[in-house]
């Protein structure tokens, strides 16, 4: 079970969340598309990326949770909208057909590629909190402390409604796709909640264990899930999503987002062919 | 200062570590031993941290007589136990 096969998935899965995590998203989006083309077959793919997204949000979540830079109270709320996503997911995996399950991934890809492309604007609301709003009733304002400055620094959360729309479907797309859906949650953070950036990275990563395990969990007693091929791909990302947080701070990004986006736009390439059933790589099963 | 972190977050961050490792130290194992259940229990056991990971909320929650966070968790974990059970039905 362990030979080059195993080896060669591990490595893969590796790379993919290493990548993800020196960029700040889980590698979900990359490890599907890269176990289709050494011939996967798709579902098998999403089963296995489900998994690894659950194991690399656990690896990476302790130290997040210890700075509190996770507001793990927003977390839960949000979990209401992602994990019912992620159920309606399940069943529409069912009677989606595989080849629009491909061209579905080249529209992520593409969004992410496009996602990567814009800067993250730091727009943390500063207006005080209004004692009607849901973020207030339902306790969810917080604070951080910033790294560089060790100020800590207070923040309201704003349109929570807005935020949960965007978050069912965020479910939805992670629980059809094996993806962690940070393209949809990112901007439900950044701009609906108006969190801090650190913030809604934190929980955005907290939260895609959640919502992952919904789907993962009806696949698992489905059987959907193969060892073979699961197991080498969650070792792969616990490695690869510490190695990652580390080399985060360290390598300079600019380069590295330019040649991403790149990756990903090929990728969204690749998938769409698949689509139409034409396989760039000679498919090995 | 930072402040330090509560205790909740504090919990939370144990058992998802403590259980990243278990559960990668038991797929590695299945593998290299070529033992496919051991690698599924492995693999069961990494789809239920974060399952655990609100129940600890939950319970968290309660002791904290917290109403609504209590409640919320209860919500999520219906949906979950839910989800899966019609999920894997269907």
């Amino acid at each position: 079970m362990t030979g080059p096969h195993g080896v060669l998935l591990f490595g893969l899965s590796l790379a993919a969340s290493t990548i993800g995590g020196m960029l700040g998203m889980a590698g979900g989006v990359l490890i599907v598309p890269a176990l289709t083309m050494v011939g996967v077959e798709i579902r098998t793919a999403i089963a296995a990326s489900i998994v690894s997204v659950i194991a690399s949000s656990c690896a990476s979540a302790a130290p997040l949770l210890r700075s509190r830079l996770t507001n793990v109270r927003l977390a839960l709320v949000l979990e209401l909208a992602t994990t019912l996503g992620a159920v309606s997911g399940v069943f529409l995996t069912g009677w989606l057909p595989t080849s629009l399950l491909f061209l579905v991934f080249a529209v992520v890809l593409l969004a992410s590629a496009k996602q990567m492309l814009t800067r993250r604007v730091e727009a943390a609301s500063v207006a005080k909190a209004t004692p009607a709003e849901w973020g207030t009733v339902l306790r969810l304002h917080g604070s951080y402390v910033e790294p560089s400055t060790g100020a800590e620094i207070g923040y309201v959360v704003r349109r929570l409604p807005s935020a949960m729309a965007l978050m069912y479907a965020a479910g939805v797309i992670s629980a059809l796709l094996g993806i962690g859906s940070g393209v949809l949650k990112i901007p439900a953070m950044d701009t609906a909640l108006r969190l801090p950036l650190k913030v809604s990275s934190a929980t955005s990563n907290f939260m895609i264990g959640v919502t992952a395990a919904a789907s993962a969990g009806a696949y698992f007693l489905r059987g959907d899930i193969e060892p073979a091929i699961a197991g080498p791909v969650a070792l792969g990302s616990v490695v690869g999503a510490l190695l990652g947080a580390r080399l985060f701070v360290v390598v300079s990004s600019e380069r590295l987002r330019m040649l991403f986006v790149v990756v990903l736009g090929l990728l969204a390439l690749q998938m769409t062919l698949q689509g139409f059933g034409i396989h760039l790589f000679g498919a090995m099963s | 200062m930072s402040p330090a972190p509560d205790g909740l977050h504090r919990t939370l961050a144990s058992v998802l570590e403590v259980g990243t490792w278990l559960a990668s130290a038991l797929v590695t194992a299945g593998l290299f031993l070529s033992h496919a259940t051991v690698v599924l229990v492995g693999i069961g056991l990494f789809i239920s941290l974060p399952i655990v990971r609100v129940v600890v909320m939950f319970a968290a929650f309660t002791r904290g007589r917290d109403g609504w966070g209590a409640a919320i968790a209860g919500l999520v974990l219906t949906i979950i136990v839910l989800g899966v059970v019609l999920g894997a039905a269907g």
